[in-house]
C-alpha cells in the first residue's frame, strides 16, 4: 500500500437549479481508512458521493479515486469502486445468487472466477443457505446485506457506503458496522456517509462534518472534539416552557451555547460541576422546576451543535 | 458487448417470471383472434344456406309444373320452402312476417296452359318494393322462360321430326342444355393473386391485427421492468459500474425485441397452422415485416420504460397507444374500407405500416418487394423511438 490518497476531493461544486447542494467540498481519504461524511439530511453527502461515483458531473472542481479523475477517467474510477447505495438497489424478482451473478458480470467477472466469488460473498453476508430465495422475500436486514455484498464482488479498492443502516433493526445495524470494520481490516478504503453520530464515532478513522453543502469540520474524532475545547453537554428537562429560562441561561458564566425545544434544553458548558448549580438557581428564580438532568461528555453531536447552533438530527 | 447480453438475459428471466407477460403476448391475442374471427363469421360452416327463402305451393299436378319446381329448386339465389296444404293467406302472413322473402303459387291448370301455348299465370306474393323482390322476380322469370323455351323447342322438334325426336325427349334435352350453355362467363383469378375466401379474408385481417395490438399491450410488462429498475435506483447502481449507458439501453432493447419477435413467430405459426392464414406464402416477406415491426414496437417499449415515472404510468403509456395505434392503424377495421383522410391519418401510426406489410403477403399475395416500404417505415419509427429513449435516459439520469 503506498501513501497516495485513495480519494482526493478538490473544491467540488454542484447546484440543482438555484439550490447549491455542494459548495466547495474538499477532503482527502487515505488508503485503508474508514472516512465518514457526517451531517443531517440535505447536507450534501449523497450529492458528493454521486459525483465521486460519476453519476453526477460536478459544476466545478475535480476528484481523484485511486488516481483516476472523475472528470477525465470515469471508467478508471468505476473499476476501482464498489458502491452501496442508500436504497436497496437489487432485483427483487431474482434470487440472491442470481443478483450476485448478474452484478458480478457487470463488474467484469466471468466463469469459475465469478462462481467462486459469488460463493465467497454469500458466505461473507451469511446468506449461503438462502441464496436460492428471491430477494423480494427477504427481510430488510437481509436485503441490506445483499446490497452490500454486491459492492464487494469485484474486490474493489474503495467502497462507498451511503447511509447503509437507514431503516433497519439494531441487530442488522450491528452486523453492518462490523462488516465495515472487517472491510477496513482487509485493506479496503471505505467512504461512509451517515447522519448517525454514534456510527461515525464508532467506526471512523477520519470524519468530515457536512452542513448546507460544505465541510464545516474535518479530522479524527479526538481532533473534532477538541474544537469545542472539551466542552460537555448538559441536557435538562423543565416542567414549564423553556423559552422563559433560555435567555438568562445564555448569559450564565461557563455556558457556551444553549438550544431549546419546548421543555428540553441543551447547553454546552466548560465545566458541568460549576455550571450546573448556576442553572438550578436560574430556574428557581423563574419558578421553573428541573425534572431531569443528563450530562454528556463531549462528542460529535456537541461538535455539530457548537458549529451550527443546531442539533444533528434537526 | 457481452454485458448487453447479460442485461438481456436478466430482463428475460424477470419477464418470464411475470404471468402477465404470457397473458398479454400470447393468450390474449389468440383469444381475440378467435373472438373476432367468430364475430366476422370466419369459423361458420360453409354449408349454411344464404339463399332467399321463397314459399312454394304447387296446386297443379302436371309434369310441366314439376319441371318448373325443379328449375327453381336448382337456383343459387332462392331456396324453395315447399308447402303442400297452405292457403294464400297463410303464405301472405309468412311474407308479411318476413319469414319468407316471397311465395310462389302454381295454380291448377298452369301446366296445361303452358303446353297449349296459352297464357299461364303464376301467383307470386312479395313486397315488390324490396331489393329481394328484384332478385326473386329475375330468378322466377328466368325459370319460366327456360320452361317456356323448352316446351316450344320440344313442340317444334316433335312437329318436324316426329318419332325421331319425341316431345318429352326434346323437352328434357333442351332443359339439360341450360346446364352447360354454349356461352358462359367464367370467373378466374390470377395465380399471382390466389383467391382468399370470405372467411379467410376475415382471419387474414384479424390475425395480424390482434398480434400487433397485443404486442403493444405486452409492452406494459417489459416497460415495467425498466421503470422498476429506475425507481429502485438499480439503474443508478448499474451506472456506477463500468457498463456504458448505450449498452444498458441496448440490453433492455434486445430483451423486449426478443420477447416481441418470439411472440410474432409463435402467433404467425399459430395463424398459419391453426387458422390457415397464408403467412408462409412469402416467408421472407413475412419475416421482414415481423422483424421490422418487432424492432419498432420494442423501441416504443423502451421509450415507455424510460418515460414512465411509475408502474401505473407504464400501464397507461402502453394501453393508450395500443388503442390509438390499433384503432387508427387498421388493426380492428381494414383501412381499405375507410376514407382517404382516415387512411392518411392511420399511416401516421406504425401499426398501419405493419398491417400493410402483412396483408400484402397474406391477402394480396405479393412478395418481398411489396413489404420493403412498410418495413422501411417501421425501421424509421424504431430509430425515432430509440433515439428519443436514449435522449430521455440522458436527461432523466443526468450526469
Amino acid at each position: 500500500m503506498n501513501n497516495s490518497p485513495a480519494i482526493e476531493v478538490l473544491n467540488l461544486h454542484r447546484s440543482f437549479g438555484g439550490n447549491k447542494a455542494v459548495q466547495g467540498v474538499s477532503f482527502e481519504v487515505k488508503q485503508g481508512e474508514i472516512f465518514s461524511l457526517l451531517g443531517p439530511n440535505g447536507a450534501g453527502k449523497t450529492t458528493t458521493i454521486s459525483m465521486l461515483s460519476c453519476l453526477l458531473r460536478p459544476d466545478e472542481g475535480d476528484a481523484r479515486v485511486m488516481g483516476h479523475s472523475i472528470r477525465s477517467d470515469q471508467m478508471g474510477v468505476k473499476s476501482a469502486l464498489g458502491v452501496v447505495p442508500q436504497e436497496i438497489a437489487l432485483y427483487e424478482d431474482l434470487t440472491a445468487r442470481e443478483n450476485l451473478n448478474f452484478w458480478g458480470k457487470m463488474y467484469g467477472l466471468r466463469g469459475s472466477a465469478l462462481k467462486i466469488r459469488v460463493d465467497e460473498v454469500l458466505e461473507i453476508i451469511g446468506l449461503s443457505d438462502r441464496a436460492r430465495e428471491r430477494v423480494g422475500k427477504y427481510s430488510g436486514g437481509m436485503k441490506r446485506r445483499v446490497n452490500i455484498g454486491v459492492a464487494l464482488l469485484h474486490k474493489p479498492k474503495v467502497i462507498y457506503m451511503d447511509e447503509p443502516t437507514v431503516g433497519i433493526d439494531p441487530q442488522s445495524r450491528r452486523n453492518i458496522l462490523d462488516s465495515v470494520i472487517a472491510l477496513k481490516n482487509q485493506g479496503m478504503t471505505v467512504l461512509y456517509t451517515t447522519h448517525y453520530m454514534e456510527e461515525s464515532q464508532e467506526i471512523s478513522d477520519h470524519i468530515a462534518i457536512m452542513d448546507h453543502g460544505k465541510v464545516i469540520a474535518s479530522g479524527t474524532h479526538e481532533e473534532l472534539v477538541k474544537l469545542i475545547g472539551g466542552q460537555a453537554r448538559i441536557e435538562l428537562t423543565l416542567n414549564t416552557n423553556a423559552e422563559n429560562v433560555i435567555a438568562e441561561w445564555k448569559t450564565v458564566e461557563g455556558v457556551d451555547s444553549v438550544t431549546a425545544e419546548e421543555e428540553k434544553i441543551s447547553a454546552l458548558v466548560n465545566d458541568s460541576n460549576l455550571v450546573l448549580p448556576r442553572l438550578f438557581e436560574s430556574a428557581t428564580r423563574h419558578s421553573a422546576r428541573i425534572t431531569s438532568v443528563e450530562i454528556r461528555e463531549p462528542n460529535l453531536e456537541s461538535v455539530f451543535l457548537h458549529l451550527t447552533g443546531r442539533a444533528l438530527r434537526d | 458487448m457481452i454485458r448487453i447480453l447479460d442485461i438481456t438475459l436478466k430482463d428475460l428471466t424477470q419477464l418470464m417470471r411475470d404471468a402477465k407477460t404470457f397473458m398479454f403476448l400470447l393468450i390474449m391475442p389468440i383469444l381475440f383472434t378467435l373472438l373476432f374471427g367468430y364475430a366476422s363469421g370466419a369459423f361458420s360452416s360453409n354449408k349454411s344456406d344464404s339463399r332467399l327463402p321463397v314459399g312454394y305451393l304447387n296446386e297443379d299436378n302436371r309434369w310441366v309444373a314439376q319441371s318448373l319446381h325443379d328449375i327453381l329448386a336448382d337456383s343459387e339465389t332462392i331456396r324453395l320452402v315447399e308447402y303442400s296444404s297452405a292457403t294464400t293467406s297463410d303464405l301472405e302472413a309468412l311474407v308479411t312476417d318476413g319469414k319468407l322473402a316471397a311465395a310462389i303459387i302454381v295454380p291448377r291448370g298452369y301446366g296445361q296452359a303452358m303446353l297449349k301455348n296459352k297464357t299461364a299465370h303464376l301467383i307470386v306474393i312479395a313486397d315488390t318494393g324490396s331489393t329481394a323482390w328484384i332478385t326473386i322476380q329475375a330468378e322466377t322469370l328466368t325459370a319460366v322462360s327456360r320452361l317456356d323455351g323448352a316446351l316450344r323447342t320440344a313442340t317444334i322438334a316433335d312437329d318436324m321430326l316426329g318419332d325421331r325426336a319425341p316431345f318429352r325427349y326434346a323437352f328434357d334435352q333442351t332443359l339439360a342444355a341450360w346446364q352447360d350453355p354454349p356461352i358462359k362467363v367464367v370467373e378466374t383469378t390470377s395465380s399471382v393473386v390466389p383467391k382468399v375466401t370470405g372467411s379467410g379474408m376475415s382471419l387474414a385481417h384479424t390475425s395480424p391485427g390482434m398480434m400487433l395490438q397485443f404486442s403493444i399491450a405486452g409492452l406494459l410488462t417489459a416497460a415495467q421492468v425498466i421503470v422498476v429498475e429506475r425507481k429502485s435506483r438499480t439503474l443508478q447502481r448499474l451506472l456506477t459500474t463500468s457498463v456504458r449507458r448505450i449498452h444498458i439501453l441496448l440490453g433492455h432493447y434486445l430483451a423486449i425485441f426478443t420477447l416481441i419477435f418470439s411472440q410474432f413467430m409463435i402467433l404467425i405459426a399459430f395463424g398459419q397452422l391453426a387458422l390457415k392464414v397464408e403467412y408462409m406464402r412469402a416467408p421472407g416477406a413475412t419475416l421482414l415485416v415481423a422483424f421490422s415491426a418487432a424492432l419498432c414496437i420494442s423501441a416504443m417499449g423502451l421509450l415507455i420504460g424510460i418515460i414512465a415515472k411509475s408502474e401505473e404510468q407504464a400501464v397507461i403509456l402502453s394501453i393508450v397507444p395500443m388503442f390509438l395505434f390499433s384503432g387508427l392503424g387498421g388493426a380492428w377495421v381494414p383501412l381499405e374500407v375507410t376514407g382517404e383522410t382516415f387512411q392518411l391519418i392511420g399511416h401516421l401510426t406504425p401499426v398501419a405500416w405493419a398491417m400493410d406489410g402483412f396483408k400484402n403477403v397474406i391477402v394480396r399475395g405479393f412478395g418481398l418487394d411489396s413489404v420493403l416500404i412498410p418495413a422501411a417505415a417501421l425501421m424509421a419509427y424504431a430509430i425515432l423511438f430509440f433515439t428519443l429513449a436514449a435522449w430521455r435516459l440522458n436527461v432523466s439520469e443526468e450526469r
